[in-house]
C-alpha cells in the first residue's frame, strides 16, 4: 500500500474537480489533431476470415487498418503479441482518458473519500474552490465518482486499448468473478479488485483465485464479511463459500457436497475487511477472533486446527488445483471464445494444459487459440451488448468520454459491473436475443448524434473508403462493419434513402450496425 | 427458441421454451403509504375511531358506513367494484402488512419494497429483477416485463428484457424525422431472411412494434362490457389486459398509482383514488374472464399512515399498510391479519400499527407457487418466508 499524501490528491484532484465542472471527462487541450484514417472496407472478410475471426473473438472487433495489419503479420503472430500485453505499448488515447480518472488508482481510503466526495483538508478547499470557481465546496466529482469512473474506463479500454485480449480477459475475470456495484460500498471497493484483476487476467488462475479470495469487495458482496465464528456452534455465513465451489472453481457439477461448503466457509471465518475511522478501511484483515480455529476436512482434505488464516489459503490452493475447475474453466473459456455448444474434445484438451501448467492462463489461451476447432470450425457466437457498443466506436474510430454508451448499455441489459448475481453476465445467445430494440436504438442514437460525449465523423469515414460514388461508399461502409458486401436488393434500397454524401453515409452506418450480421462476432 | 405461428388476430403468439407456464404477474404500486386503515377499516377495533374523530370510516349500516367483510374489517364504501371480487374469493387482503425496515421515508421504503430487502442499502436489484433471472427466460419475447411508469421502477432494476413505457403506442423504433419512414423498412427487410436466433428475435420484435401500435388502448378493445374508470390505473390496467389477450409473452407487468400521500385532507382526496382502484380491479378481472387463472394481482404500497389523524384531516406516515392479492387461484374471501391492535399499548414507538406479516411472506408464496420459481432464497436473499396460504399451487404445465 504506498503512501498517499495530499499532495498527490491535489495532483489529480485538483483538474479532475476542474473538468468536473466543464462536465467534460476528457481533456480537450490535449487531444491530438484529426489523422486520416486508413482506408476501409476495401476487401472481403467475415466470419471465416482467420483475421476476421481472431480481432471479434481475442479483441473487441477491428479498428480501420486493423485487418490489414494482422492479416500482414500472421494471426500466430498477432496472438503472441497480444498474449505479452506488457511488449504492446498502450494507446496515447487512452492514457489521456484514464488520467482524468483519479477515482481508479486511489487507495482505498482515498477511493471512499472521493466516493462519498468528502472534504479533504479545510485550509485547501477554500483555496482551490476560488481557483476553479465552483460553488461545491467538496473536491470530488459528486457523490458515486469512482463507480462511474471504474464503469467509463471499463468501456474506454474496450475501445481504445491495444491490449485487445487482456481487456477481454478483464472482461471474462469480471462476469466469473462477478460483483455488483450495487451492493452496499461495493461500488468504490471494486477499483482495487479491478486492478488485481487486472494484474493477474493473463496470469496463473490460483493467483487470480487468491486475489480475489483477499479483496474486500468479494468479501463484502458475498458476505463473508459476516462469516464469523458462531459462539453457539452453528454456522457462519456460507455465501462465500458456495460461490467460491459452485461459480468461482469447481463449478456445480464438480464434486463437492454441502459439508464442503459448510467446512470451506468454517475456513474463511474471519476473513474480512477492516471499517472505521482509525483503521485503512477497505483493506483486507484476518481476524482471529473470529476465526473457527477447530479442524476441518475440505474435498477429502483434511486441515489442521489452529492454522488461523492458512485455512483459507490452503482452500484457495486445493480448489485452484482441482481437476473440477480445470473442467469448469475449459468449458467456460470454450463458451467465450469458440461456441455456446462448448465442443467437449476441447475442453477436455484445454483442461490438460490447465493441469499441466499449473493454471497457467496465458497457455491456455494460446493452446485455444491453436487449435483446429477455434481455426476451422467455431460455431457462432453472438456480440453481447457490450462488445456491441465496443465493436462499433472500434470500427467507426469513434470519440467518446466512456459516459454516453452507459445508458444503452443499461437499456440492454450488461451495465458494467451491474450484475445483479454472483454468477456473471450470461454468455449464450438465448439470454440476449430478446434486446434487440435496444441494440438498434444505439445504432441510431449513435448515427444521428443524439449520444452524449460520443461523437462519429461520418464525413472522415466516407473519406476513409477512398471511394466517392455513392454505391461504392455504401458498399465500402457495409464491407468495413460486416466483412461483406450487401446483397444488390439491400444496396438498392439502401440508395434509395437518399444518396446525399456524406449525410447518408450515417443512415447506412446505423443499418449495418443494427443488420443481423453485425450481431455476430 | 420461441416460434411466431399465426394465432388469432394479432398473428403472434409466444411459446415457451420449456418449463411450466407460471401466471402473469400484475404489480400495482400505490405510491405515497397506502392508509389500511381507511382503505380496509378494522370498524369492529375498539380503539380505531377514537385517535380518528373525524376520519374514521363509520362501520357498516350507518350513512358512509363500511362494506362488511368479515366482521371485523370492512371495505371503504368507494371500494365497492371490488366487493363482487371478494364475495367471489378472487380477492384477499392482507392486513397490518409491511416491511421490518423503519424508514418512514418514502425514498427508503419505495427501494427497501422494490429490492425485496429488509435493508435497501444490501442490493440495487429489485426482487422481480431477481426472479426473472433465476427462471429460465421461456421466451425471447422483448415484452417479457414490462412497465408502464416514467422511469424503470425498482422492483425491474437488473432485469433482463424490460420494457419501460407509459403507453403502448410508445413501443417504437425512435428514428429521427430526416431518416424518413423508409429506414423502418429498410431495417425490417434486413432482417426478413434467416432461422438463426438473431433474425427470428429481430422479425418478432418489428412485428411486436407494429402490433403494439394496433393494440393500443381504445374503448373498442375490450371484448366484454367492461367499463375500466377514466383513470390513468383504468388505463394502464386496460393496456396490461390487452398485453396479455395478445400472448406476446409477458410474465411481469408494473404499474404505479400515485397520489396516496394522504397528509391533508385525505376523506375527500383517497375517495376518488378508492374509487378507482375498485374499479379498476373489478373491470381488469372482467377483461381477463377465463384468464383470470393464469394472473396474479398484488397491490402494495411502501408504508402505511398513523392512526391518529393529524390536525389536517390527514394522516402521517406510518409502518403497516395492507396489501391485495386478486387471482383466479388466490383463496380470497378472506382478511389475512395477525391483528396487532390499535391501542396504544400496542403500537410501536412512534404510535404506529405493528407490522405483523412481512411483505415478502405474500410475495414470496406467489414466486413459488403462481410463478413456480422454486428460488425463493435468491429473490429474497436473507429471508425465510413463511406463507399464508394465499394462493393455491396447483400443478399444471
Amino acid at each position: 500500500m504506498k503512501p498517499f499524501n495530499r499532495r498527490d490528491f491535489l495532483r489529480y484532484g485538483a483538474p479532475a474537480a476542474g473538468t468536473a465542472a466543464l462536465a467534460a471527462v476528457y481533456d480537450l487541450q490535449s487531444r491530438p489533431p484529426a489523422r486520416p484514417l486508413p482506408r476501409i472496407g476495401e476487401s472481403e472478410a467475415g466470419e471465416s476470415d482467420p483475421a476476421w475471426r481472431i480481432l471479434n473473438r481475442a479483441g473487441f472487433g477491428p479498428c480501420p487498418g486493423d485487418l490489414e495489419r494482422v492479416r500482414a503479420m500472421g494471426v500466430d503472430a498477432y496472438v503472441e503479441e497480444q498474449l505479452d500485453p506488457d511488449s504492446i505499448a498502450e494507446s496515447p488515447t487512452l492514457l489521456r482518458r484514464l488520467d482524468n480518472l483519479p477515482g481508479l488508482t486511489l487507495d482505498p481510503p482515498e477511493a471512499r473519500d472521493y466516493e462519498r466526495a468528502e472534504q479533504l483538508d479545510a485550509a485547501v478547499s477554500p483555496f482551490l474552490r476560488a481557483a476553479l470557481q465552483l460553488p461545491n465546496p467538496t473536491l470530488g466529482r459528486g457523490p458515486g465518482a469512482v463507480t462511474k469512473e471504474l464503469r467509463q474506463a471499463c468501456l474506454l479500454r474496450a475501445v481504445y486499448s491495444a491490449r485487445q485480449l487482456q481487456e477481454v480477459m478483464v472482461e471474462f475475470w469480471t462476469d466469473h468473478f462477478n460483483i455488483d456495484q450495487g451492493k452496499a460500498d461495493c461500488g468504490w471497493l471494486k477499483a482495487a479488485d479491478d486492478r488485481a484483476i487486472r494484474r493477474h487476467a493473463l496470469g496463473k488462475f490460483r493467483d487470480l483465485l487468491a486475489a480475489s479470495a483477499h479483496s474486500p469487495a468479494m468479501l463484502v458482496y458475498l458476505d463473508n464479511t459476516l462469516n464469523t465464528l458462531n459462539p453457539s456452534g452453528g454456522p457462519g455465513n456460507e455465501n462465500y463459500a458456495r460461490e467460491l465451489l459452485e461459480l468461482h472453481t469447481l463449478g456445480v457439477d464438480g464434486g463437492y457436497s454441502l459439508r464442503d461448503v459448510q467446512e470451506v466457509a468454517r475456513c474463511f471465518t474471519g476473513w474480512g475487511v477492516k471499517a472505521g475511522p482509525d483503521t485503512w478501511p477497505g483493506e483486507f484483515v484476518f481476524r482471529e477472533a473470529q476465526h473457527d480455529p477447530g479442524p476441518k476436512v475440505v474435498l477429502g482434505r483434511a486441515i489442521a486446527g489452529g492454522l488461523g488464516r492458512r485455512d483459507g489459503e490452503e482452500v484457495v490452493d486445493l480448489v485452484a488445483r482441482h481437476p473440477a475447475t480445470a473442467r469448469n474453466l475449459a468449458r467456460k473459456l470454450c463458451r467465450r471464445f469458440v461456441a455456446d455448444a462448448e465442443p467437449q474434445d476441447l475442453v477436455a484438451e484445454l483442461a490438460g494444459v490447465f493441469e499441466r501448467t499449473d493454471g497457467d492462463v496465458r497457455q491456455v489461451l494460446a493452446a485455444l487459440f491453436r487449435s483446429p476447432h477455434f481455426r476451422e470450425r467455431p460455431g457462432r457466437k453472438l456480440k453481447r451488448p457490450f462488445h456491441l457498443v465496443a465493436a462499433t466506436l472500434r470500427a467507426l474510430a469513434a470519440e467518446t468520454d466512456g459516459l454516453g454508451p452507459l445508458a444503452h448499455l443499461e437499456a440492454m441489459g450488461q451495465p458494467p459491473f451491474g450484475h445483479p448475481l454472483p454468477d456473471g453476465f450470461p454468455d449464450h445467445v438465448e439470454a440476449w436475443v430478446s434486446g434487440m430494440l435496444g441494440r438498434w436504438t444505439f445504432a441510431i442514437d449513435l448515427m444521428s448524434g443524439r449520444m452524449p460525449g460520443t461523437r462519429v465523423d461520418v464525413g472522415a469515414l466516407v473519406g476513409a473508403t477512398k471511394e466517392l460514388e455513392p454505391v461504392a461508399v455504401c458498399r465500402a461502409l457495409w464491407r468495413a462493419l460486416t466483412g461483406r458486401s450487401p446483397a444488390k436488393a439491400r444496396m438498392d434500397a439502401m440508395i434509395a434513402l437518399g444518396a446525399d454524401l456524406p449525410a447518408a453515409g450515417a443512415r447506412w452506418l446505423a443499418l449495418a450496425v443494427a443488420g443481423p450480421d453485425f450481431q455476430w462476432r | 427458441m420461441a416460434d411466431s405461428q399465426a394465432s388469432g388476430p394479432r398473428g403472434l403468439v409466444f411459446v415457451p421454451k420449456d418449463g411450466p407456464r407460471g401466471d402473469v404477474l400484475v404489480l400495482i404500486h400505490l405510491r405515497g403509504g397506502m392508509d389500511a386503515l381507511h382503505v380496509i377499516p378494522p370498524y369492529a377495533d375498539p380503539d380505531y375511531s377514537g385517535p380518528r374523530p373525524r376520519l374514521a370510516v363509520p362501520p357498516p349500516g350507518e350513512p358512509g358506513g363500511a362494506l362488511d367483510l368479515d366482521g371485523t374489517f370492512g371495505f371503504h364504501p368507494a371500494l365497492a367494484p371490488a366487493l363482487d371480487l371478494y364475495k367471489a374469493k378472487r380477492l384477499a387482503v392482507v392486513h397490518a402488512c409491511g416491511s421490518p425496515d423503519q424508514t418512514l421515508s418514502h425514498f427508503e421504503a419505495g427501494r427497501t419494497l422494490g429490492r425485496g430487502v429488509s435493508d435497501g442499502r444490501l442490493t440495487t436489484t429489485g426482487w422481480v429483477a431477481r426472479h426473472l433471472l433465476t427462471t429460465p427466460a421461456g421466451t425471447a419475447s422483448p415484452l417479457r416485463a414490462v412497465a408502464l411508469t416514467r422511469t424503470r421502477p425498482a422492483v425491474l432494476i437488473g432485469a433482463p428484457g424490460t420494457a419501460v413505457f407509459q403507453s403502448l403506442t410508445q413501443v417504437v423504433l425512435d428514428v429521427p424525422p430526416d431518416w424518413g419512414d423508409a429506414f423502418g423498412q429498410v431495417l425490417t427487410e434486413l432482417y426478413a431472411d434467416g432461422s438463426d436466433p438473431v433474425a427470428v428475435a429481430g422479425r418478432q420484435t418489428l412485428q411486436l412494434a407494429r402490433d403494439l401500435g394496433r393494440i393500443g388502448c381504445g374503448e373498442n378493445r375490450a371484448r366484454r362490457e367492461v367499463s375500466y374508470p377514466k383513470t390513468k390505473l383504468g388505463a394502464d390496467l386496460r393496456q396490461v389486459a390487452r398485453l396479455i389477450e395478445a400472448e406476446v409473452g409477458l410474465e411481469v407487468a408494473v404499474i404505479d398509482h400515485d397520489g396516496w400521500d394522504s397528509h391533508i385532507d385525505q376523506a375527500a382526496g383517497l375517495a376518488g383514488l378508492i374509487a378507482s382502484l375498485g374499479a379498476g380491479l373489478a373491470a381488469f378481472a372482467t377483461d381477463l374472464g377465463d384468464r383470470v387463472r393464469q394472473v396474479t394481482l398484488v397491490v402494495v404500497s411502501e408504508f402505511g399512515r398513523r392512526v391518529r389523524e393529524n390536525s389536517g384531516l390527514g394522516t402521517d406516515h406510518g409502518r403497516a399498510t395492507a396489501a391485495f392479492v386478486m387471482g383466479g387461484a388466490v383463496a380470497g374471501g378472506r382478511v389475512y391479519a395477525r391483528w396487532p391492535g390499535l391501542h396504544p399499548d400496542q403500537l410501536d414507538a412512534n404510535g404506529n400499527v405493528r407490522v405483523t406479516t412481512d411483505f415478502r411472506d405474500v410475495l414470496a408464496e406467489i414466486v413459488c407457487r403462481r410463478l413456480h420459481n422454486p428460488n425463493v432464497r435468491q429473490v429474497f436473499p436473507g429471508f425465510n418466508p413463511s406463507y399464508l396460504n394465499l394462493v393455491a399451487a396447483d400443478q399444471k404445465v
